[in-house]
């Protein structure tokens, strides 16, 4: 039925009066603080951090290309800079990939639980999801360092002679991603498979499919909404990741997020940190588009299908 | 009779420009203090939009609406003597069954003695009192229903309004509050204002039914007169089971039209007001499907062929042919265990006297 | 008796469904099980001791943090809770209007946005602020932490709000009740639910926070997360475990009490 025009509903004055004090906030500690960010990236780097204030594309500059001390003119790619995007785009992928491997088969388990059971497996993969990060990083460290119960363990059963040195690599960060941020991919799958009308799986065995070839061709075409959000949900995390990588990583092995911060340290580089922060944004908001069209594209072949 | 609600020139529209619905148009409308006045119609015919009207919930585009005597057109909800029964009962999930029923007590800023009394007066109206401290959703669908009579009813508004209350109750539970809800219109002699699509409901429980469809009253009156003289061709359809012929006219005088039946015999049908048709041109007349009696085909005022007959138990209908390949559905009463006619054999009909009518188009 | 055939059944998918929970679950009872270590290993077992508990809570820092934690959370929830029931309010149910998608995208963007970009945005405001005014209180943790739970509080209240049913509200004016007291009668206690959930997720958020306050933290300022950050760089004792133990009995605490809440709906 239609809604009335009626006047009152017609003036949005008030949503905007009860919505103002949120917005307030969030605009002076969230968003603003970000147009402020994208200004520091083109000023110059100031003497002791922070910032001088003459434009400057040096930030930016520097995020991809370095200069000889000695000879400004000769510049270079920035291999230190460049080596740690491609780990950081790297590790995400396979934390994501990692990811749905083993949250397919955790999901199909939760949804095919009888129902009344199906509220607690659901609540144990809530638990980790919604405690502390940086403890479940810290549990994966005091798990795999050189004195911890994985080597231990393994020297117990003579399956190594001398302990591995687990910590401090692209292994170890990948590890904890994977770990800190499964909850995030069974969640979105799980809410796919609930809604899955196990009816279409019967019908596929019907017609004379193998176990296989129904997962292949009715199953996961399916459950693909909930692939795409799950992929997204842990992609975006991985690729913005600070502590873990700061923990499992070392100094050494860093990510984008250590990079930046790292500028706003040691570094001393606030219109490179700046440029390199909204560099993560950028990748971000591509991912964010990439999964927005996906799901739009998706909704179009409903609508047509 | 005393007017109760007064409507004129009541008109409502949603939305503007191209996407504009004319939801009501130029509705009239008196309902008397203590009638039972039933909105009936089919869903979309604008019957809930003239009642949410009646209400307060929507504001009319044009026209005015008087609920004892004052203008209430600008007032809101809560400055109408006017309570609703919602369709899906609207009960409040977080408070009792009696704290329901006291709440419009309590916004008018009643005594609490007063509030409880009147409390429990109305659960003793709806024979609810042991269920006074129970939660909504501890109570049945027929029991919810009742608390919301009795929530609606506790402030004394002036008038009840019923948004198809029933609906969603199964057969037999719907019969009882049927009944239940004329009785508590008499015993309260509250005015009801009840909205259904539901035509049997209309006429075994109204004074008085308003035929809606497309935002418009179709027909204004009584059970009895909608039934028998449906003022168009859409109100005979709607209510009951109609057969509707079209017939030649050979002669009018005054109210009443001499048609030719299939066969050639003659019958005299009432005419509608303003309805005044030419010799030679045709018009659609209605029988009623018990209206006709089934005789033996010499000396019958129609002939016709059985095509099957349908056994319902208390009556048997049976599908004719007419001599001019009209079909005609005959509702015959089992009186006791007769034969039923075996189809392609040959059947009469007689007609009682002023049981033929025409209809408007 | 032959077997139905079960459509559901897919081969191994059991066994690595259990093998994952076996893996989200070992770290953490490792770390809980060596809190109560008599040694100073995580690895070896030394005896069932409480020491480190008792180390833990003699800890005047830890005791500081804890508290500092619990407080800012607290306010921060508390705050961001009170601001999201209007926002909610002023954005469910309503007709579409003008701004709708931007106050959406406003009020979301902490879940967006990678936090390490948010902690250094807001390092460089509080920079400035604080070269200007000299002020280097709670104030700059409480405006970040509040930012950053609105949407965790907004989220619950909304979706409470939309199983809301409208004609409630209806009833409720046609029952004489003015728009202020439809609201204080009916729908505000049917929200408690949503609100509380809001309040519990928003407290859980603000405690594990530890991006933002690093980066927003004055000196002194530390919350038990940062605290943690910088332990873990030394020598870790079990003493460490036993307060991540506690903290994640907290935690535990709240996400059941949330769990709790929003089954209860309808």
């Amino acid at each position: 039925m239609a809604r009335a025009p009626d006047p009152d509903r017609d003036r949005h004055g008030w949503k905007w009066l009860l919505s103002a004090p949120a917005l307030v906030v969030l605009v002076l500690a969230a968003s603003g603080p970000l147009l402020i960010v994208a200004v520091y990236s083109f000023l110059s780097p100031g003497n002791m951090g922070g910032v001088a204030w003459e434009p400057s594309l040096e930030g930016w500059f520097k995020v991809f290309f370095s200069r000889d001390i000695f000879d400004p003119e000769n510049v270079s790619w920035n291999t230190a800079n460049l080596t740690v995007f491609w780990r950081t785009v790297w590790l995400s992928i396979q934390t994501t990939l990692i990811c749905a491997v083993l949250g397919f088969p955790t999901a199909w388990f939760i949804a095919t639980r009888p129902p009344h059971r199906r509220a607690l497996w659901l609540f144990l993969i809530t638990i980790p999801f919604w405690t502390n990060l940086l403890i479940r990083t810290f549990a994966i460290q005091e798990l795999i360092r050189g004195t911890g119960m994985l080597n231990t363990v393994l020297l117990a059963l003579h399956v190594i002679d001398e302990p591995l040195q687990l910590l401090y690599s692209n292994f170890a960060i990948l590890l904890g991603m994977a770990y800190v941020f499964l909850p995030l991919m069974v969640l979105p799958l799980y809410a796919a498979m609930d809604k899955l009308d196990f009816r279409l799986v019967e019908a596929g065995y019907d017609l004379y499919a193998s176990r296989w070839r129904v997962l292949w061709h009715v199953i996961l075409p399916l459950v693909k909404p909930g692939f795409v959000a799950g992929s997204i949900l842990v992609f975006i995390p991985s690729i913005g990741a600070y502590v873990t990588p700061r923990v499992l990583g070392g100094g050494r092995t860093m990510m984008l997020g250590n990079l930046i911060a790292l500028q706003f340290g040691q570094g001393r580089n606030w219109p490179l940190g700046a440029a390199l922060a909204m560099l993560l944004l950028i990748l971000v908001t591509v991912a964010l588009v990439v999964y927005l069209r996906a799901v739009n594209a998706e909704d179009e072949e409903k609508r047509h299908g | 009779m005393t007017p109760e609600i007064e409507i004129t020139g009541l008109s409502k529209v949603f939305g503007q420009g191209a996407a504009a619905f004319r939801a009501l148009t130029d509705i009239d409308l008196t309902v008397g203090t203590g009638e039972f006045f039933t909105l009936l119609g089919p869903s979309g015919c604008g019957k809930t939009t003239l009642l949410r009207m009646i209400a307060g919930f929507e504001a009319p585009t044009t026209g005015s609406l008087r609920i004892n005597g004052d203008e209430v057109a600008g007032k809101g909800p809560n400055a109408r003597p006017v309570n609703t029964v919602f369709q899906n009962y609207a009960l409040f999930p977080h408070m009792t069954v009696a704290q329901n029923i006291g709440f419009g007590l309590k916004m008018l800023g009643r005594p609490r003695a007063e509030v409880d009394t009147t409390v429990a007066e109305m659960l003793r109206l709806v024979r609810m009192e042991a269920m006074a401290g129970r939660k909504p959703s501890e109570i049945s669908g027929g029991q919810q229903q009742r608390v919301a009579l009795a929530r609606a009813l506790a402030p004394r508004p002036r008038v009840l309004l019923l948004d198809e209350p029933l609906s969603a109750l199964d057969l037999k539970l719907r019969k009882e509050m049927q009944s239940e809800l004329k009785r508590l219109q008499s015993e309260t002699g509250i005015t009801f204002v009840f909205v259904t699509h539901d035509q049997e409901e209309a006429l075994t429980m109204s004074d008085r039914i308003a035929v809606m469809s497309a935002g418009r009253i179709l027909q204004l009156g009584t059970p009895h007169d909608i039934y028998h003289a449906p003022a168009d061709r859409f109100v005979a359809d709607f209510i009951g089971d109609t057969n509707f012929l079209t017939l030649p006219v050979i002669a009018v005088s005054g109210a009443r039209a001499t048609l030719t039946l299939p066969g050639g015999q003659t019958a005299e049908a009432i005419l509608p007001d303003g309805v005044a048709p030419t010799p030679g041109q045709s018009v659609t007349a209605i029988l009623r499907p018990e209206q006709a009696i089934l005789t033996e085909p010499p000396g019958a005022t129609l002939t016709a062929t059985v095509r099957s007959a349908v056994f319902f138990g208390t009556d048997t209908h049976l599908h004719l042919t007419l001599g001019d390949g009209q079909p005609f559905v005959l509702r015959r009463q089992n009186t006791g265990d007769l034969p039923v006619p075996e189809p392609g054999s040959i059947v009469g009909l007689t007609l009682g006297p002023g049981v033929l009518r025409v209809v408007r188009d | 008796m032959a077997r139905a055939y079960d459509v559901r059944r897919l081969p191994g998918f059991g066994a690595i469904a259990l093998l994952t929970f076996v893996l989200l679950y070992l770290p953490i009872l490792v770390l809980v099980v060596f809190s109560f270590n008599a040694g100073s290993s995580q690895s070896e077992w030394d005896g069932f001791s409480l020491q480190w508990y008792a180390a833990a809570f003699a800890n005047q820092q830890v005791q500081d943090v804890s508290i500092r934690s619990l407080w800012l959370a607290a306010v921060a929830a508390g705050v961001a809770t009170a601001l999201a029931v209007p926002a909610a309010l002023a954005t469910t149910r309503v007709s579409r209007f003008p701004g709708q998608t931007m106050i959406y995208a406003l009020i979301n963007q902490p879940l967006m946005v990678p936090e390490i970009v948010t902690g250094i945005a807001l390092l460089i405001c509080v920079a400035w602020v604080k070269v200007n005014t000299g002020y280097t209180g709670m104030g700059y943790l409480v405006a970040a932490h509040t930012a950053f739970c609105i949407p965790f509080a907004y989220l619950p209240i909304r979706a409470r709000l939309e199983t809301l049913d409208p004609t409630l509200e209806r009833a409720a004016s046609d029952l004489y009740a003015s728009p202020v007291q439809a609201f204080r009668f009916i729908t505000l206690p049917l929200l408690v639910p949503g609100i509380a959930a809001g309040f519990m997720l928003g407290f859980v958020i603000s405690l594990d926070t530890v991006v933002i306050t690093e980066f927003v933290k004055s000196a002194g300022q530390d919350t038990l997360p940062t605290y943690m950050l910088g332990q873990l760089r030394r020598i870790i004792t079990p003493e460490m475990n036993a307060i991540a133990t506690l903290f994640l009995a907290l935690s535990l605490v709240f996400v059941t009490a949330f769990f709790l809440i929003t089954r209860k709906r309808g």
